[in-house]
């Protein structure tokens, strides 16, 4: 490093190249300052600036160069402003000024001796050829030395400021030139500013590197050596188009080599700054890069990083938007990411750009979100509870990913690759893409899980999630990767969807599987009734996403030829008379709304099914017991629901109650017909007598299968309040005024007292009481 | 983007409806499946002797070995098989066929295979992005070298570049077991002027945690056994020759393509020496473990042929960059131009050739993913299992 100086110093020597040779371990070092060099290296500059300072004077020891070792690397300039002295002496302000600057830091150096000789030696012979050239661009020359020309306070060292000046009309006069193809013919003239202004960026480097000064503290600062690093990178292209331009020609003339060669190595100076300067920025530009990942970092793990790294900014009080940079810091990137593109070292700036984002993205997904990536085979293996507990994480995960964090991204690289939007573009695309990816892999990975019916939902909620997001995503993703993004998602949902289906389609299976011969108890609502229905309410709460994924699906199945038809009619069999309108309207419905028609199936399947486990019972009574408790429980929670209620439509409803009145009727008949056989007056008037013994057996009859009803059916269970209390009702209003009648026609036939009180066993009013104690499920002890 | 199955699907169908018609119409159908059965063994043979060849082919138009364009075609036979198997497996087919024994077991398990390539393909999609971050080092190192005059700053530049490239080669592979930990940088300013260890990190995304390549691959070997007796007549041998190509093409990718945790990766693959199908798969699979044994000592990013001579490349270059000095020799230089320029041929290469195989990879996800489900249909159907297996 300590070369660096000496190389642009001297650049217009070959001297470089003996030094170079004589010290090549130095070169090794390269790039990266070791903060240990520095003050070497400061040790050198001065030398350098020591030697300049020097060089006024030197113009009369040029002869002899040899006793004034150290002088040589100053004989090039002497070179330059020779000529340029030699027709006006103008040059002599800012010699002045080159001389009284380095003073401050004067410092003794003794090395290279022996080198300086033979670079002098060198410098001597090429020189009249220098004269010659410069002589031939006088006019060029003009101009830049009447820049420099103004009034300079003597005594004060070369302010960057001012040599910036030189450097940009030197630039200027370059692309006026350039502009009017002028110089194709000329050779170049290397302006001492080139070598000053080298020197002090690398000082200002050395600042940096050194930490007196540190990179985001002073904003003006920054732009100031933003604005050095611009000029050199113009300094540098414009040198490799000048070498291009020039290399056959100079070629050609012989004589003209050791410009090229002095051209070679200003160029190799700049080159050498320019790569130090772009390692330095690079290095800022990950740091700030990193910023928001840092700060959470500290935050997960305690204060441990804190104290360097972000002292330079304020801590985040207020939340700042995805992706946690602040305006500031977007800006100094911006800059940054300027400076670098501009001196050509666009893919070193996107490369730590891409590798930051990406992995600060999925860092924040992970600590933020909380979402983990579980690999597909693992998926498969996972016990649904744990799984169901990663589907909301995910279902969160996709949601912020989409609606924030993507166009926080997209924005990111907007502002801070402006420069380049086409590559902002294509790096936030190559982002997006590679974390929307695996997210979808994660959706596909639960549709390939084994299917259950307790999984339905959970699905349905991601399905919803990638639909929703669909339509946005022409706004979300670049053009180039707008159609592969909605694929993948929509392949995902379709998945999703798939699954959703079977699973909706497997309660056909879950009804049919189900055939156990053990009649519930008290003709109570069977659990499959329950599950179903509560299972279909869940589902109708998700109607109109399963509307929608039966409709894409069955569109799929059309498509594919080779699974098999899936709303065949194969069990479905009008189970009475009433059904046959009802199928034909089913059957419109069907084809608007395959998911109506399969609910419908499923409807018809519990039916059937219920059927069957009602003939299990023995008594006719319960099983009309068993279907009207299961009816009703059914038609509850039709009714309950809005959106079930609006698939089954009003007149399935309808049609149910019906049902249900015909079972309560059919009920009454099988258990209370007998009874009231025997309150009939009907053989009781034998010519107008009452005979005693018959008498006295209808009470009997009556007590008897009235205790044996309330006994049984006391056991039977109608859990539906009100179904329980229409029962009572009715059945009181059947038998109450019967008994009641029947008491107050024939009790005055028994004997009062003992005959009475065995025959008479129940007043009206107990009857009623017991009336009221069926249905209960409990046994209640006879009085 | 090939990404949706059902476009794909529509043509392919309709190429297997006819054949279907075909079979549903001859009456010795089970002559007809003996002749599919053993048409399918000879194709499966005949494309992977083919991909064999252009690997010893010497002229410049075969496809060396493990490169790009290798891989490339080794995924469309991958997609060519898949497909000449399912019409030879369930196209057409009596669900209760595929459901009895010992399809029951064989079935099952290749579908299990089959959701486990998956975490494969999307490993190496993964990968290819690594490589990319690889070429993009590349791409630095041939920019900074491509100029003229050819001074100090450039070389240096390059030789950070290659600095990093060569790290990444070295560590790309062992990322996903060291977890997110990355090379922290507070180092420069906490006071230790530590720049120089600060490359430009690598670019590993993971797949979830503790995933290992090797286990996957291990998992999708075991039990994969040859039919035996009556059985090897049977649909059985048609499963057995599926899932062997699949484990075949996903070992070879996980060789080739950088893959988190290869700890373990084993180079023993029992491939069925008795059957003519498989002698170039065996061949191909000794070439490969070879290659990879070569290379294991010195760790390994994957043998991915273009990866390798970037490799080559760098070491050389990284060589000359540490001995360079202001002003180049012209031997030496013009040397360097023309590694510099195979450096950016192989650069071109990668940034032609990954995204494609990238989207390939991402096609064979979906495809089998496909078939997977229209198994399970019929495997529904057939009524043995109730709910779906794996």
């Amino acid at each position: 490093m300590e070369n660096n100086l000496e190389n642009f110093g001297s650049s217009a020597h070959e001297e470089a190249k003996t030094i170079n040779s004589g010290d090549p371990s130095v070169r090794e070092e390269k790039v990266d300052v070791k903060r240990e060099e520095e003050a070497e290296k400061k040790v050198v500059n001065s030398e350098d600036l020591d030697k300049r300072d020097e060089e006024p004077q030197e113009e009369e020891k040029k002869e002899e160069p040899k006793e004034e070792e150290k002088k040589e690397e100053l004989k090039e300039e002497e070179k330059k402003e020779e000529p340029k002295q030699e027709e006006e002496n103008k040059e002599e302000p800012k010699q002045e000024e080159e001389k009284e600057e380095p003073k401050q830091e004067e410092k003794k150096e003794e090395p290279k001796e022996e080198e300086n000789k033979e670079e002098t030696k060198e410098e001597e012979k090429e020189e009249p050829k220098e004269e010659e050239k410069k002589e031939e661009e006088t006019e060029k020359t003009e101009e830049t030395d009447e820049t420099e020309e103004t009034p300079i306070v003597p005594a004060t060292p070369p302010s960057l400021e001012k040599v910036s000046e030189d450097i940009d009309q030197f630039l200027m006069i370059l692309h006026e030139n350039n502009e009017a193809k002028e110089n194709k013919n000329t050779t170049l003239e290397i302006p001492n500013c080139i070598r000053i202004f080298l020197y002090l960026v690398e000082e200002k480097m050395v600042k940096y590197d050194s930490n007196e000064v540190k990179w985001g503290e002073k904003t003006e600062e920054d732009a100031v050596f933003l604005e050095c690093v611009s000029r050199i990178s113009k300094l540098m292209k414009h040198f490799f188009d000048y070498y291009e331009a020039h290399q056959q020609e100079e070629e050609r003339e012989d004589d003209k080599k050791k410009v090229k060669g002095k051209t070679d190595f200003m160029i190799n100076g700049i080159g050498v700054i320019q790569q130090r300067v772009m390692s330095f920025l690079e290095e800022e530009f990950r740091l700030l890069m990193e910023e928001p990942r840092n700060q959470h970092k500290q935050d997960a793990k305690g204060k441990q990083h804190v104290a360097e790294s972000s002292e330079s900014e304020p801590p985040a009080e207020t939340v700042i938007e995805y992706p946690g940079y602040t305006e500031e810091t977007i800006t100094n990137l911006s800059n940054i990411a300027k400076a670098m593109i501009e001196g050509g070292y666009e893919n070193e700036c996107c490369q730590v750009y891409a590798i930051s984002r990406r992995h600060a993205f999925e860092d924040a997904m992970h600590h933020i979100l909380g979402y983990d990536k579980i690999s597909i085979d693992e998926v498969q293996r996972m016990p649904w509870e744990s799984l169901e507990r990663e589907i909301p994480t995910w279902i969160n995960t996709w949601k912020e990913c989409t609606s924030v964090w993507f166009p926080g991204e997209k924005r990111l690289a907007a502002s801070v690759l402006a420069e380049v939007a086409n590559t902002a573009t294509s790096l936030y695309g190559i982002l997006s893409r590679g974390i929307l990816i695996p997210l979808l892999n994660f959706a596909e990975s639960i549709a390939m899980t084994k299917r259950a019916g307790e999984k339905l939902f959970k699905l349905l909620d991601m399905y919803e999630a990638l639909r929703d997001v669909v339509p946005n995503m022409d706004i979300l993703f670049p053009n180039e990767i707008v159609s592969e993004m909605k694929a993948e998602t929509t392949s995902a949902k379709c998945r999703l969807g798939e699954a959703a289906v079977l699973i909706f389609c497997d309660l056909e299976n879950s009804i049919k599987s189900e055939t156990g011969k053990t009649p519930v108890a008290g003709g109570a609502v069977h659990p499959l009734t329950r599950y179903i229905m509560n299972y279909l309410r869940l589902a109708c709460e998700y109607k109109d996403t399963l509307e929608e994924v039966f409709k894409e699906h069955s569109k799929i199945e059309r498509a594919d030829s080779t699974s098999r038809p899936r709303y065949s009619d194969d069990g479905n069999k009008p189970k009475n008379p009433n059904n046959n309108n009802n199928n034909n309207s089913n059957k419109q419905k069907e084809d608007e709304s395959p998911f109506a028609a399969q609910l419908m199936r499923v409807m018809e399947l519990l039916d059937s099914n219920l059927e069957g486990k009602a003939k299990l019972y023995r008594e006719v009574a319960l099983s009309c017991i068993f279907m009207m408790n299961n009816g009703r429980y059914i038609v509850q929670k039709i009714k309950g629901s809005a959106e079930i209620y609006d698939v089954m439509g009003e007149t399935w409803c309808r049609k149910r109650s019906t049902e249900l009145r015909t079972y309560h009727k059919n009920y009454q008949v099988e258990t209370w017909s007998k009874i009231l056989s025997y309150l009939s007056p009907k053989g009781l008037s034998d010519n107008g007598k009452v005979p005693k013994p018959v008498l006295k057996e209808r009470f009997k009859s009556f007590n008897a299968a009235f205790e044996e009803i309330h006994k049984t059916q006391s056991l039977w269970v109608v859990s539906d309040e009100q179904l329980q209390s229409e029962l009572r009702v009715s059945i009181s209003a059947l038998v109450i005024p019967a008994y009641r009648s029947f008491l107050g026609r024939f009790s005055q036939y028994l004997d009062p007292g003992r005959q009475t009180e065995k025959y008479i066993k129940y007043q009206a009013e107990d009857v009623e009481n017991y009336i009221d104690e069926l249905f209960d499920g409990n046994p209640h002890g006879r009085r | 983007m090939p990404a949706t199955t059902e476009n794909n699907q529509g043509s392919f169908l309709g190429r297997i409806s006819i054949r279907r018609n075909q079979v549903l119409s001859m009456d010795g159908s089970h002559e007809q499946e003996i002749e599919d059965l053993e048409l399918f063994q000879k194709h499966v043979g005949d494309r992977f002797s083919e991909l064999l060849s252009s690997t010893t082919s010497d002229d410049s138009s075969g496809d060396a070995l493990l490169s790009i364009a290798w891989l490339r075609r080794l995924l469309d036979e991958l997609l060519c098989c898949e497909a000449e198997f399912k019409a030879v497996v369930l196209m057409g087919r009596d669900p209760s066929q595929i459901a009895k024994p010992p399809l029951d077991k064989v079935l099952p398990e290749f579908l299990d295979r089959v959701v486990k390539s998956l975490d494969v393909c999307n490993a190496v999609t993964l990968g290819l992005d690594a490589v990319r971050n690889l070429q993009r080092l590349a791409e630095i190192v041939v920019t900074a070298l491509d100029v003229a005059p050819l001074g100090d700053g450039q070389v240096r530049r390059a030789k950070k570049a290659l600095s990093a490239l060569v790290a990444a080669m070295l560590h790309e592979d062992n990322v996903g077991t060291k977890g997110t930990e990355r090379t922290r940088s507070f180092g420069r300013r906490a006071g230790n002027n530590n720049k120089t260890t600060a490359p430009i990190r690598s670019l590993s995304s993971t797949m979830a945690r503790n995933w290992s390549a090797a286990k996957q691959i291990h998992s999708m070997m075991s039990n994969l056994a040859a039919p035996r007796g009556a059985e090897s007549s049977g649909l059985a041998q048609p499963i057995y020759i599926m899932s062997t190509v699949l484990v075949f093409i996903m070992w070879t990718l996980i060789a080739a393509i950088p893959c988190q945790e290869r700890n373990g990766f084993g180079t023993h693959f029992p491939l069925p020496r008795q059957f003519t199908w498989a002698q170039p798969m065996i061949a191909l699979q000794e070439k490969i473990a070879e290659e990879w044994k070569k290379k294991e000592k010195k760790g390994n990013v994957g043998l991915l042929e273009e990866m390798h001579r970037m490799e080559k490349l760098a070491q050389s270059l990284i060589e000359f960059a540490d001995s360079f000095q202001f002003p180049a020799e012209t031997d030496r230089l013009d040397e360097v131009k023309k590694q510099v320029a195979e450096l950016g041929e192989i650069c071109k290469k990668m940034d032609q050739g990954l995204e494609p195989l990238q989207q390939q990879i991402r096609e064979v996800f979906h495809r089998v993913v496909r078939s997977r489900t229209e198994f399970l249909v019929v495997l529904d159907q057939a009524g043995k299992l109730s709910t779906p297996t794996v």
